[in-house]
């Protein structure tokens, strides 16, 4: 886990896979969008809930330790470094757009659900979550380069 | 009569105490002024320890302080982990007494490009 990454920054090697892997996830959602736009239904499921879950373990395994261990005990004091806030700011749109990614797999995947808690505008919230995904994974790319790259911030 | 007896031999007991106690204090302070305490600095600047490696007697403190602009830790290779510092903030410090002679490397979690080394002979 502390080994040296290979993407050339100072970042650890599983800094360096995990952002692939979200850039890879970040595709693959756009991806199961145009499977839904050629009617492929069954294929933009099982693409989109792919997704879901393996950013669900890699948020739950490697994100939250790392949050807690590097930034939490620093904010709110520390907020005002972007070092801290970009952090901050991919966290929270993070968790609340796989949160809403859940609810949409639940709600058009099981049954689990009561029927007044269901989605009906499923285009509307589809969408959406994409969007918020993609502007969590935008900041998760500043994240990893202030952290790891920061001469790209320098003058 | 007991009480004013009690009462006598405790003043007198508070005033042996105070008149010791002085005493004892400098005692103490002269056995601690005694010891030889020495400190060593380790800058962390531009993603790196300077010096890269430190010698130092056993009983030195090291302490390690942040000049980036960015945090940092300073962590213990060795496992079990010598010591292990919290993300060290800009101008935050660290410090570790290293009782024993051996050689004691260690990097930074966050960027583990970043590596020193600590000698204690």
């Amino acid at each position: 886990m502390f080994n040296e990454g290979f993407l050339g920054t100072a970042a650890p090697s599983i800094a360096d896979l995990i952002l692939l892997l979200e850039l890879a996830m970040g595709a693959g959602l756009l991806a199961g969008a145009w499977l839904a736009r050629k009617q492929r239904f069954q294929q933009h499921a099982w693409c989109q809930s792919a997704v879901v879950f393996l950013n669900l373990a890699v948020i739950v395994l490697v994100m939250m330790p790392s949050f807690q261990a590097h930034v939490l005990p620093k904010i709110p004091a520390k907020l005002g470094k972007v070092y801290y806030s970009l952090a901050t700011a991919h966290g929270i749109l993070g968790i609340a757009a796989e949160i809403t990614a859940l609810y949409i797999l639940l709600s058009a995947g099981t049954g689990l659900l009561p029927e007044r808690a269901r989605i009906t505008r499923y285009k509307t919230w589809m969408r959406g979550t994409v969007a918020l995904w993609w502007v969590a994974l935008i900041l998760g790319i500043a994240t990893y380069a202030r952290w790891y790259a920061p001469h790209f911030f320098k003058a | 009569m007991k009480n004013r007896n009690l009462r006598v031999a405790r003043l007198a007991a508070a005033l042996a105490l105070g008149l010791t106690w002085p005493t004892a204090r400098q005692k103490g302070f002269t056995a601690d002024a005694q010891q030889t305490v020495s400190l060593a600095e380790v800058k962390i600047d531009n993603f790196s320890f300077s010096p890269a490696v430190l010698t130092v007697p056993a009983g030195t403190t090291v302490t390690w302080t942040n000049r980036d602009d960015i945090p940092h830790t300073v962590v213990s290779s060795d496992d079990p982990k010598a010591f292990k510092s919290k993300v060290l903030d800009t101008d935050e410090k660290f410090s570790f007494t290293f009782s024993k002679a051996g050689s004691y490397p260690y990097f930074c979690s966050v960027h583990p490009k970043m590596v020193g080394k600590v000698v204690v002979q």
